[in-house]
């Protein structure tokens, strides 16, 4: 048995060792052992060094507030920092490490920092590094200097590099009542809405559902709290309607009643169990909350409050309670309310010893004189503690006379002899959750704390989140808010638990601070002392706000649980103002540390979709090198062995100009555009006339934006009379289908216009070259495909091996060809079956670098030249802009701006010294490879063409046309390129169309 | 007739798989129907297209989203105001449609090549989808027959409960395998057959 662990009691199992490690060193607990009450059971009480004086730290806390205990877990490689010690499970194989210190916890250099002293106050790093002028050092290149050694010296835990390989996962939930905590206020609720038949989610962040009843050692109903605490959760666990989270913290409330929360599933196992996740991220969407998340003990600020031993009165009951472990042996009590006179009777009646009630107050009320004599020790009403002894651990206190109305001492300070002092300063509600969801909190002057605002949404308090700290009165108002919360106006019960419990109250004498020579800590976990507020207030910052900028007071990852109210009460006495009227900061989320994990869900790692084409496998099988685009994937050459990226696209490119070629063009978007005004609509929305087109043919299409610029182009084709099948390029398909949405929602609803994204329901193969028309003829049944049945832009319905498929012939590559669509589970079938057909033509599948080349040669645009500061003109599309009608964008193209003549215009470019040309390129007229200058406009697509043997590009220059057989330069700094190209049309090949036409 | 090509095939694992220590938490299936068909109503017009559903389907649907009916071999429900979204395990279903609904009451779309339909179904069912989903799937809130027109992330899915531990998804076929492999790994936890 270990020197603090009672042979009794508390929610561990003693049958059962759990063995893991602190530094290094072996230590064991029990199942149901916290790392903070293992480590107290087994005798130890320093836990870390503080962020920047590295002064010792022990335990302070028993939860979610604990700002000292601060440790690193290392799991599988992975570090993760700054875990409180008070919430960390232990299990087998638990491997633990304290945190900023050098080069061991027991033995720190980094503790010669408290030498300095008032130094290292408040703003200390703004007024020494910023400024001073040493040598070449000055200004922020002196700050930089510095910040190395700062960031190493001071500081909490440090993350590690390995990838985080747990699992993480998102889930939705909906209920009628959500319950925030699970103390008696939050079981009482959670039992009233369940026998309502509510659908309820109860959520606590600690592992064992019922809060304070777990460690109170009231009796609730005739039994002992936590045994009936026991039993309600029992009832509960056994009610479909209800879902209980334990280890789960609710820490943000977002609008529409939205609450976000994060379950701890795996934590506390050595390994999750098969697909189970790490953390779980729950959006919890509740008609109705009950927040019952309790009360925050406060510590008092005197000098030497931080030293290991010190502890809030009820983290030293929960561990007595819960754990079986004594926190001290020689105890002494140091407070200023009622609350911890409970604690010395539960640590006294654990077999711990009272050496001393030090109570700020002179008078105390009957109960705590009655406790105060029944626990023994010395009662030293109005006096005060204002130092502690002892080095990494605390071996008594000194006292003195204090005068809690002015906070005088008098009287010489004597010293009693302790290895732990409990400490209450008052309970501030935990009102986080409802700050978040609303206004600013209240001041409450007999509670010293803020209370929750009214509510701006659906949820209701209980229990001490409402300043109703006594477990009566948390039973009776969770009740009364699962009734609100419910809708039930009348309660459900007739008669509310009885409750056993000695009549103390927790309201305290408005005392923050004791003022005594030494170190006062306000916030422990960021080392700001009460002087450091106070300077902070002289130095000029009386706001509450730039107060916790300057000091960086609650700005710790404990977000301030402990400080924040002592330390905006000392603000206000340097003010000179009463603390409603410094006001106070609003709570944002959240409520506590949430892994970055748990965020990012499973859309981190294999959560990126992938669309696929039905043909996708089979391009794999035959080498495809796959390229995404957007969420696509698309081949972007079918690789030979040995072959470069040129040399296999030149191949395909040049086959398909020589025999046949064929490309996977599934990923095309496709919009069904149907209803009687379905050819109103598109003459609307292009720049063309579509209303004229004849059934069975298609028509190639440009739309602009509003402002005139152009937007998308593709062919639309007419399937029947209300039945058009738009496609637009594979990268803009969502961005079309919104805008033609919006025209229809907003502008003009009138017009009878269904639109379906149909992009799934096709599998496309382009089939291009001087053989198409007969590998197509071999291989189609059902229709013709010679030039009478199948005219340029004509299409026609036949079968392929069986499936049937719609042919229409156009071409992007400049040759004879055609659009093969079929079913897309019929996709890969019918590519198969053209495969074949075109076995004996020579037919190869191409990529995207040959369909590029292809489309290049012949000057056909693309995203790269539509580029969302083009115009039709800029790109030769004058002919596409219907005089006949209006249109999207037909009122704005012909701005001054758009319609000048110094627009960069759509050109072809031609390498002349023969090396490749880059994308993005300058062209520059002057031959200064050194100084490129005055750029004329820069290049959009590149390619080695194979039907005219040289490099050539796309580019948008200045003069456009007019350019024509001039030479200029392509200048690309970045690349190191420069060199002489020629402009040219940029119709390279077979600009009267010939191939295509047949 | 020619075979359907399913976009599950390299991924589609029969079996059993995952945490099965408490049992089968969910079984997953591919349905594969034979018709997917979306009709649409113009304002004003969907007594008619209703009527026309029942005609050809015999499914009596109720008027608006969310409502649907599901029987053997058929199920439709409303996708969003006038819009329906009919299944059949029969070929053949929009050209039946196309003779039913006119110009003037609404319009017919066939996705049967353009959507995957997945079976989850088993106790935990509700749980995994509500992994994905913002939807309450609740057996009050999500009664047998309805469905709804969601979003996880980039996949748009429809979803129809068809039993009370029973749903069918449609989800574009191009994502239909990442989709399906991550309905597997979040199947895990609780343990799923394939079949």
């Amino acid at each position: 048995m270990s020197p603090r662990r009672t042979d009794s009691g508390g929610r561990i199992d003693r049958q059962r060792s759990i063995r893991f490690t602190f530094d290094g060193k072996p230590f064991t607990g029990y199942p149901g052992d916290t790392l903070a009450s293992a480590l107290l059971a087994s005798g130890v009480s320093l836990f870390g060094r503080s962020f920047k004086y590295h002064r010792p730290r022990g335990v302070m806390t028993a939860g979610v507030d604990e700002p000292n205990a601060l440790v690193t877990v290392l799991k599988g490689g992975v570090r993760e920092p700054n875990i409180p010690a008070t919430l960390l499970e232990i299990y087998d194989g638990l491997t633990v490490v304290s945190q900023n210190h050098f080069p061991s916890l027991g033995f720190d250099i980094g503790a010669t920092n408290q030498l300095g002293g008032k130094l290292l106050g408040a703003g200390f790093y703004y007024k020494t590094f910023i400024g001073p002028v040493i040598g070449p050092l000055k200004g922020t290149r002196f700050w930089m200097f510095c910040e190395y050694f700062i960031r190493r010296a001071a500081g909490l835990g440090r993350a590690g590099n390995e990838k985080d390989t747990a699992r993480y996962e998102r889930i939705n939930a909906f209920c009628d009542v959500l319950v925030v905590g699970s103390g008696p206020a939050g079981l009482m609720a959670a039992k009233t809405a369940a026998e309502s038949g509510k659908r309820v989610v109860f959520a606590d962040l600690e592992p064992r559902l019922g809060g304070s009843a777990n460690w109170s050692g009231e009796t609730i109903d005739g039994m002992p709290a936590a045994d009936w605490a026991e039993a309600a959760v029992t009832e509960l666990r056994q009610n479909a309607n209800v879902r209980l989270l334990p280890r789960t913290t609710v820490w943000g409330y977002y609008d529409g009643n939205t609450l976000a929360a994060l379950e701890r599933v795996a934590d506390h196992k050595p390994n999750p169990g098969k697909g189970e996740p790490r953390h779980r991220y729950w959006t919890i969407r509740a008609e109705a909350v009950v927040l019952a998340t309790g009360a925050f003990e406060r510590p008092l600020v005197f000098p030497g409050n931080d030293r290991p031993g010190v502890m809030l009165a009820s983290a030293a009951e929960r561990y007595a309670a819960e754990f079986g472990v004594l926190p001290g042996r020689k105890v002494v009590v140091f407070t200023n309310n009622d609350s911890a006179y409970a604690t010395a009777a539960a640590l006294k009646k654990a077999g711990a010893g009272i050496a001393a009630i030090v109570d700020v107050r002179r008078e105390v009320s009957e109960a705590a004189h009655a406790a105060a004599l029944s626990v023994g020790g010395e009662f030293l009403a109005g006096h005060a503690v204002v130092a502690t002894e002892g080095g990494a651990k605390l071996s008594g206190i000194k006292v003195q006379i204090f005068d809690a109305a002015t906070g005088a001492l008098s009287g010489e300070p004597r010293s009693i002899e302790a290895d732990c002092l409990i400490v209450s300063g008052g309970w501030s509600p935990v009102i986080h959750l409802a700050s978040q969801a609303g206004i600013n909190p209240q001041w409450d002057d007999a509670r010293q704390a803020f209370l929750p605002p009214q509510p701006t949404q659906n949820w209701v308090g209980a229990g001490a989140f409402n300043g109703s700290f006594s477990t009566e009165e948390a039973l009776a108002e969770g009740h009364a808010a699962a009734c609100q919360a419910a809708g039930t106006v009348d309660g459900l019960i007739e008669a509310l638990p009885e409750v056993e419990t000695p009549a103390l109250r927790s309201h305290p004498a408005p005392v923050f601070e004791i003022k005594a020579k030494g170190k006062a800590f306000v916030d422990f976990q960021h080392d700001v002392t009460a002087d450091d507020v106070r300077l902070a207030y002289r130095e000029g910052f009386v706001s509450v706000e730039h107060l916790k900028r300057y000091t960086t007071l609650g700005m710790a990852t404990d977000q301030g649980k402990t400080s924040n109210v002592p330390g905006l009460a000392i603000m206000a006495e340097a003010l000179g103002k009463p603390i409603p009227d410094v006001g106070t900061t609003r709570f944002r989320p959240p409520f506590s540390a949430v892994s970055l994990g748990s965020l990012a869900a499973e859309r981190y790692g294999d959560l990126k979709p992938e669309r696929l084409t039905p043909m996708h496998d089979w391009h794999i099988e035959h080498n495809a090198t796959m390229y995404p685009v957007g969420l696509w994937f698309r081949p972007m050459i079918y690789g030979d062995p040995g072959e470069t990226v040129e040399q296999a696209y030149v191949r395909e490119a040049k086959a398909t100009r020589e025999t046949a070629g064929i490309v996977d063009v599934s990923t095309l978007g496709k919009i069904a555009v149907q209803g009687p005004d379905a050819a109103e609509f598109l003459d609307r929305v292009y720049t063309n006339v579509f209303s004229t087109l004849a059934i069975g043919k298609a028509r190639y299409g440009l739309m602009l934006r509003e402002d005139g610029l152009a937007m998308d182009d593709g062919t639309t084709w007419r399937l029947g009379q209300n039945d058009f099948l738009m496609t637009t390029t594979t990268a803009n398909a969502g961005k079309v289908m919104q805008h033609l949405e919006y025209l229809l929602d907003v502008i003009w609803p009138d017009l009878k216009v269904q639109l379906t994204s149909v992009t799934d329901q096709w599998a496309g193969a382009a089939i291009g070259g001087p053989k198409a028309r007969e590998i197509l003829a071999s291989c189609v049944t059902g229709t013709a495909v010679d030039n009478e049945a199948l005219q340029f832009m004509g299409i026609v319905h036949g079968e392929i091996a069986g499936a049937p498929v719609m042919i229409c012939r156009l071409s992007f590559s400049g040759e004879m060809a055609f659009e093969v669509y079929s079913g897309a589970c019929h996709g890969c079938h019918v590519w198969k079956a053209l495969m074949q057909a075109g076995k004996p033509f020579g037919l190869v599948p191409y990529g995207l670098e040959a369909l590029g080349t292809l489309r290049i040669e012949k000057g056909h645009v693309t995203g790269a030249e539509i580029d969302g500061r083009t115009t039709g003109r800029d790109l030769h599309l004058d002919w596409m802009l219907s005089k006949k009608k209006p249109f999207i964008g037909s009122a704005m193209m012909d701005r001054e701006g758009l319609m000048a003549e110094d627009r960069i215009k759509l050109v072809g470019v031609i390498s002349l010294d023969n090396r490749p040309l880059n994308g993005g390129a300058h062209i520059v007229e002057e031959n200064n490879p050194d100084e490129p200058r005055n750029s004329i406009g820069h290049i959009t697509a590149v390619c080695y063409s194979p039907a005219l043997g040289k490099y050539i590009g796309l580019a948008l220059v200045k003069g456009g046309k007019s350019r024509h057989g001039s030479r200029a330069f392509v200048a690309d700094p970045l690349r190191k390129r420069f060199g002489p190209v020629e402009i040219v049309s940029h119709h390279f090949f077979d600009p009267e169309g010939k191939r295509m036409h047949g | 007739m020619v075979d359907v090509l399913s976009p599950l095939k390299p991924v589609w694992k029969p079996g059993t798989h995952g945490n099965t220590a408490n049992g089968i938490g969910v079984v997953l299936t591919e349905t594969q129907p034979g018709s997917i068909v979306q009709l649409a109503a113009w304002q004003g017009q969907e007594k008619k297209l209703l009527a026309a559903i029942k005609a050809v389907s015999a499914l009596a649907l109720p008027d608006g989203a969310g409502g649907g009916k599901s029987g053997d071999s058929k199920a439709a429900f409303g996708i969003a105001p006038g819009k329906f979204l009919i299944v059949d395990q029969n070929e053949g279903l929009a050209a039946i449609f196309s003779g039913a609904v006119t110009s003037e009451v609404g319009t017919v779309t066939d996705l049967s090549h353009g959507r995957t339909a997945l079976r989850i179904s088993g106790p935990k069912a509700e749980w995994v989808l509500a992994k994905f989903f913002a939807v309450d799937f609740a057996l009050p809130a999500f009664p047998v027959g309805s469905g709804i027109a969601t979003l996880h992330h980039d996949i748009f899915a429809h979803i129809q409960r068809t039993g009370a531990e029973q749903f069918d998804l449609y989800v574009f076929r191009s994502f239909a395998r990442s989709f399906w492999t991550m309905l597997c790994h979040a199947s895990e936890e609780v343990g799923y057959e394939v079949s």
